[in-house]
């Protein structure tokens, strides 16, 4: 099995040449880290948002009990009190103060927002409120309903747009004060009229989370797209070392031999796979470190040793086409990093990319991204690892890969052994 | 009737209208080293590479054992290439099993046969080294024996002293000369030295500009250019050089006269019986010798005789 001793010769001069090793592992470890380090949060993303409060609520009588009431100073209460969903972490850190001092504040990004209450907030919540208890009947009399105004007032939510944690704590704050308004008035609701029906509600709106995803951050979404660039930095690992042996003139010693085409490609491989599969199990540690939650335990574990395996045979692929090319290793590099950065992009690594689609299959979009067997890769490895799915929710992607991979290898060993395995011309 | 094992026919290699190798033919004897020699760009290893087969001619054929070098067993044919062909991360006998594996040797024939090589070579105690750590001479033994694991009928060595010390250089004569006399291969070998070749030579053919000039053995490659004797001169004033050639050149029995290295190389039948004349001349012109010396035709005078003196690369 002539194909071994080649897997066992690439494996030693694999694991011998440590600065190389130390490339192909350290490179996109870097990468890792400074995502994880960027966009993971380290484990902050439960970090209260620092916000002003500026309450201008002058209060208003409560009709229903005559008493003074100020919603303001609730709702500026609410904030200080609200907890990040199974946490003991406040959502809020705030800082009640003037409005001249939050817009220092805010200048200075010593707070992510601030809210300011206007005077007649309370009046708006007790309008609210009544026209909510009349729609029921609630407070109906012979004489009619409580009349209610149609006066609106506005909370403002300011904040520095360009600063990307005000667009955060702005969308929480939204979301907070309808949570209150809402709240305030069913609980009122409740205690005037217990048995009452609840309100009609014409349109509902609920939130789920896909699980695991409470507690999402950027780098979860990004951590497999680091490992897929990993893993197609491959490619111009494996275009060097094939140059390499052109430059050397020991792919010409080896093509003096018994030895076919075959025997090198797939020979090949093997030790390039097992560095796909290495790649993932210690990107995938690191991103652990750098808070990334992995779901799925080890069969997604397993899964995604499998995907990066063939996304890592995709590579050896395409590292083949770059060292038909490339007269030296120092050439296949700069050419297999021409190649492969852009790839990435292509396959979604870093960031998603605008629909592009160019047909249908099987009921689903075919994107022009889908022609990258890489792409699949992606979609396959964030499924298992940070959706935590199993092997029936990816085989469409794995079916993709796979087809995708076949056909760049036998395109890879057709262009290599045309023009670096025969006798030359 | 002597058996030929490779027979090159009317071949040539051109390059984009230089034509590296021209018309190529000659017939390589069973068990005989056999000698290139040509200067820097002379064709020898395009010639070579086109008789392993590693290179497609532009014209003509090789026949090994009569059969079309595409053809042939590849098993027949170890190729010692010019530069260092070697695994760097991997161990003198990690090399060679692989080269071994790739030839489909057995498993304990290799083995044997590896512990052999490392064993005529003087590489056994680096047999767990990687070639990265050996030195000049162990990696071009290395490179040697990675040619001849498959025990090739057939071995080429391009240039297989090159940058030896003269120790290495006697261990690897010895061991081709072993090749030839204990295990009758033949060896095709090209080189530069003309010594190499006078020594281990059995033929030699000497090429240039991608033509063969001449072809036979040492001996009558020197009777060629005439028996006899070579007197090299160096005159205090080398200005007056070439007056003295002019004057050699006329003169009857002087087979020819060059200035080599400043230095005036002439050859003769009986150069000492013409030294007197030759003297009286300079005597005559006033022109003072610095350094006279006497010695036997070499192959290398046959060499730059048939070649010149012009820089090649």
């Amino acid at each position: 099995m002539k194909f071994i001793s080649i897997a066992i010769k690439d494996f030693k001069e694999l694991i011998r040449d440590q600065r190389g090793l130390f490339m192909i592992l350290g490179f996109p470890l870097f990468f890792m880290l400074v995502f994880g380090f960027a966009f993971g949060g380290m484990g902050q993303e439960n970090e209260p948002h620092l916000l002003a409060v500026v309450n201008y609520d002058q209060g208003t009588n409560f009709p229903l009990t005559n008493e003074e009431i100020n919603f303001g100073n609730n709702f500026t209460e609410v904030l200080q009190d609200s907890k990040y969903e199974d946490s003991d972490v406040n959502l809020f850190n705030v800082t009640v103060t003037t409005e001249s001092e939050a817009d220092r504040l805010i200048k200075s990004r010593e707070v992510d927002a601030a809210i300011i209450i206007p005077e007649d907030f309370s009046q708006s919540m007790v309008q609210l409120i009544n026209s909510n208890l009349n729609q029921q009947n609630i407070l109906a009399t012979p004489e009619g309903t409580i009349p209610t105004s149609n006066n609106t007032t506005s909370v403002i939510i300011k904040g520095d747009t360009s600063f990307s944690n005000f667009g955060v704590s702005q969308a929480i704050l939204v979301g907070t004060l309808q949570q209150f308004q809402d709240q305030t008035v069913s609980t009122i609701s409740e205690t005037i009229s217990p048995s009452t029906a609840p309100s009609a509600e014409f349109i509902t709106t609920s939130i789920e989370s896909v699980p695991g995803t409470e507690s999402f951050s950027m780098f979860d979404f990004l951590a497999p797209g680091m490992m897929v660039f990993a893993i197609l930095l491959l490619a111009t690992t494996v275009a060097a070392a094939l140059s390499r042996e052109v430059e050397t003139g020991t792919l010409a010693r080896l093509k003096m031999s018994r030895m076919r085409s075959f025997d090198l490609l797939f020979g090949g491989l093997i030790p390039w796979s097992l560095v796909a599969a290495a790649q993932i199990l210690i990107l995938l540690a690191v991103a652990i470190l750098m808070s990334f939650k992995w779901q799925g335990g080890l069969n997604s574990l397993i899964l995604a040793i499998f995907i990066a395996v063939i996304g890592g045979i995709a590579s050896v692929a395409l590292g083949m086409i770059i060292a038909a090319f490339a007269k030296n290793d120092r050439q296949a590099a700069n050419l297999g990093t021409l190649v492969t950065v852009p790839v990435s992009f292509l396959s979604g690594a870093f960031f998603a990319l605008p629909p592009v689609v160019i047909g249908d299959f099987m009921g689903k979009p075919v994107q022009i991204y889908d022609l990258l067997p890489w792409t699949h890769t992606l979609n396959a490895l964030r499924a298992v690892l940070t959706f935590g799915e199993g092997l029936n929710e990816i085989m469409y992607s794995l079916g993709w890969m796979i087809v995708l991979t076949l056909i760049l290898f036998v395109i890879g060993v057709g262009i290599f052994s045309r023009t670096r395995l025969r006798a030359e011309n | 009737m002597e058996e030929y094992v490779i027979e090159a026919q009317n071949l040539s290699k051109d390059y984009s209208g230089f034509k590296a190798v021209d018309g190529l033919n000659l017939k390589i004897k069973k068990g005989e080293v056999f000698g290139f020699l040509g200067p820097n760009g002379a064709g020898k290893t395009t010639s070579i590479s086109m008789m392993v087969g590693l290179l497609r001619p532009s014209q003509g054929k090789v026949l090994i054992n009569g059969e079309n070098v595409e053809k042939v067993d590849k098993i027949v044919i170890g190729i010692c290439p010019q530069e260092l062909v070697l695994w760097e991360n991997l161990t003198c006998m990690e090399s060679l099993k692989l080269m071994g594996d790739m030839y489909e040797v057995p498993g304990e024939v290799l083995k044997k046969r590896a512990e052999k090589l490392l064993q005529d070579l003087f590489l056994m105690d680096k047999a767990d080294t990687v070639a990265s750590k050996l030195s000049g001479g162990m990696k071009r033994r290395l490179n040697l024996a990675l040619a001849l694991i498959h025990a090739p009928n057939i071995v080429v060595l391009d240039e297989p002293s090159e940058g030896l010390d003269p120790q290495s250089r006697r261990v690897l004569w010895n061991f081709i000369k072993s090749l030839r006399d204990n295990e009758g291969k033949t060896v095709i070998l090209t080189t530069h030295l003309m010594d190499e070749a006078d020594r281990l030579s059995d033929r030699i053919a000497i090429m240039d500009h991608g033509k063969l000039l001449l072809l036979d053995n040492p001996t009558n490659l020197k009777k060629e250019i005439g028996e006899g004797d070579v007197v090299e001169m160096k005159l205090n004033d080398p200005e007056k050089n070439n007056q003295i050639i002019k004057y050699l050149e006329n003169m009857h029995l002087i087979e020819s006269a060059h200035v080599i290295d400043n230095h005036i190389n002439i050859r003769a039948l009986n150069a000492v019986g013409l030294l007197p004349q030759i003297m009286r001349y300079l005597e005559d012109n006033n022109i003072s010798i610095a350094d006279l010396s006497i010695r036997q035709n070499t192959l290398e005078d046959v060499f730059i005789e048939l070649t010149g003196t012009g820089l090649r690369e």
